[in-house]
């Protein structure tokens, strides 16, 4: 559905994105990470048309966004940073203008707005002025404006920042509705957030991609790994956690620890509890060790900062 | 079309659900309704007394105070006219709006139609109140009605031709105030140009021991430049319409003006493709 190859966009002596390269999906959610700098933003707007890209190709739904600007802002619904609005109009005034000019037949517009509105919680909001709503219904109001036309890819920059922990559960369960139907590219700074509702994330830092792929395979993949504590020889304890059947790998850290890692959804703490209640040696402590996304995002963004100074 | 009426009509609601638009009318009936008075009494004082005031016999109305008047509308208009067109693009990018506008499925000749027929919308409720001066006008003189709808319709000319410009300048400033006071500024040079450019004179001599193709390369420059002061205000190609007379290159060097700052616009709004 968005296809970006060599993607490079110069800023006068600023490189904001070199040769970004990337696919999504038709349906699928992506989590579009970095630190603040790192180019997430330039991409967002260089694919919904707003500023050209310097070179490479950027492709929505099969369009060629420099040869076909208007096919392909048909199809993004865009919700940018800090949600930029008319703020002495009504709610619904406002998104009955965005309707006319993203071509919503005439007679639907009332019902367009609606489901919208109802869709972000603005329902009751219809007759306020845009200039009075808090932080969070001017949010939702973004992303209603997006939504408005049904386009099919959705391009939202930081859709839950400044909202309060319950409005950010709405938005997260109303982007994760979106998913069938529409392809997400979502911007944010909320880990978490992406652990809970992206399926493929890609970290980008300084302008490059720094790590993509699946939640999946970025937190472990199929395995997992507890962090065992024995006292002992190292030479006895490690051969007797090999033995145990679904253990796959073990590693010394020192210090008396040891990395075991197991297949995924096998409970091995058992196994070792009895592997290590020998004479020689004595189990001290079991911790599970998951990675996050918050490791695999500062080990992306760290790596390639040495590796660029 | 739908999109371009709606991108109007969203600066128009905009317009009047601000003060903005009302105190922009109210200053334009306030000070026209002045001026129609006063150029009114000024014209029956003429008229009491004629040889005081070296006339012969009872002067034209339409020369004296119709064609006056409106010319006096058309600069009120372009006076008031910065506060009408800075906001027209240049509201939209300090706002971050354009951001939302140029991410829209919207043509370019859509937005600035749009925003041209919004800022015209303006203009035609200006040209409501000095229609009703024209009534008057009308309904006591003899006035052919044909002569008041031909100078509407030269202010109303002047008034378009003006409002591409400051559209121009919109999109071209980042902030209203700047793009306001650029077009300010314009207007202002053009009216002192217009005042005092009839007074320039024909020929400009240069010392003899220059020689004679010096002195002719001047004098070429200088004729086209004084024909260039007097030419260009926009006011001066209404005067003689205001008064009834239709002058083809008059409505042509409007026409051509409101082309060429149109054409202007859609350049300066494409700039974003080269600028960084």
């Amino acid at each position: 559905m968005i296809e970006v190859s060599g993607l490079t966009k110069v800023y006068g002596s600023i490189t904001a994105v070199r040769d970004l390269s990337f696919r999504v999906e038709k349906g699928e959610i992506i989590g579009f990470l970095g630190p603040n700098g790192a180019g997430k933003s330039t991409t967002m707007r260089i694919l919904t048309g707003f500023t050209p890209a310097t070179s490479g190709v950027a492709k929505v739904a099969g369009y060629h966004i420099e040869d076909h600007p208007i096919e392909v802002k048909r199809r993004v619904g865009y919700m940018p940073e800090n949600v930029p609005a008319y703020g002495e109009m009504l709610v619904s005034a406002f998104l009955r203008y965005v309707a006319a000019v993203k071509g919503v037949p005439r007679g639907d517009v009332g019902r367009e707005v609606g489901r919208a509105m109802e869709r972000c919680g603005l329902g009751d909001m219809a007759n306020r002025v845009v200039r009075n709503l808090s932080k969070g219904y001017r949010q939702r109001l973004g992303l209603a404006q997006a939504l408005i036309g049904n386009p099919p890819v959705l391009i939202l920059d930081e859709p839950t920042a400044g909202l309060d922990p319950k409005q950010i559960i709405d938005i997260r369960q109303l982007i994760k509705s979106l998913a069938p139907e529409h392809t997400v590219l979502l911007s944010t700074h909320i880990l978490p957030e992406v652990t809970m509702v992206c399926e493929r994330v890609i970290i980008i830092n300084r302008g490059q991609i720094a790590a993509q792929d699946t939640m999946h395979n970025l937190t472990g993949g199929d395995s997992e790994s507890l962090e065992v504590e024995a006292l002992g020889v190292s030479d006895t304890i490690t051969p007797r956690l090999k033995a145990i059947g679904d253990v796959t790998k073990v590693e010394t850290l020192g210090g008396g620890r040891y990395r075991v890692v197991s297949p995924r959804g096998k409970d091995v703490r058992g196994a070792i509890v009895q592997a290590l209640s020998g004479s020689e040696c004595s189990l001290v402590g079991i911790q599970r060790k998951g990675r996050t996304l918050e490791d695999v995002f500062v080990e992306a963004v760290a790596a390639d900062r040495g590796g660029v100074e | 079309m739908r999109s371009t009426l709606a991108v109007c009509r969203r600066e128009l609601s905009s317009f009047f659900t601000t003060p903005v638009g009302y105190v922009i009318l109210g200053t334009f009936t306030a000070i026209s309704g002045l001026a129609f008075a006063l150029t009114f009494i000024q014209f029956c004082r003429i008229t009491v007394s004629p040889a005081d005031h070296g006339y012969e016999g009872i002067p034209n109305l339409e020369e004296l105070m119709i064609s006056p008047y409106l010319v006096f509308c058309g600069q009120l208009v372009m006076f008031i006219g910065p506060l009408i067109t800075m906001r027209l693009l240049a509201e939209e990018r300090s706002r971050g709006t354009m951001e939302l506008l140029l991410t829209y499925p919207l043509r370019d000749r859509e937005i600035i139609f749009g925003k041209y027929l919004a800022s015209l919308g303006i203009v035609i409720a200006m040209m409501t109140v000095v229609s009703v001066h024209m009534c008057i006008v009308g309904c006591y003189t003899d006035v052919e009605p044909a002569v008041l709808w031909f100078g509407m319709f030269a202010l109303f000319l002047m008034s378009a031709a003006f409002m591409s410009l400051g559209l121009f300048v919109s999109a071209l400033a980042r902030s209203p105030v700047t793009a306001g006071v650029l077009t300010f500024a314009m207007w202002f040079i053009s009216y002192v140009l217009g005042t005092y450019g009839k007074d320039l004179p024909e020929h400009l001599n240069s010392p003899v021991a220059w020689g004679a193709t010096v002195s002719r390369g001047i004098e070429f420059f200088w004729g086209i430049f004084r024909k260039l002061v007097i030419e260009l205000p926009l006011d001066r190609h209404c005067e003689q319409m205001a008064q009834g007379i239709v002058r083809p290159q008059d409505i042509a060097y409007y026409v051509l003006f409101v082309a060429f700052f149109l054409f202007l616009t859609f350049r300066a709004l494409e700039s974003r493709h080269w600028r960084a």
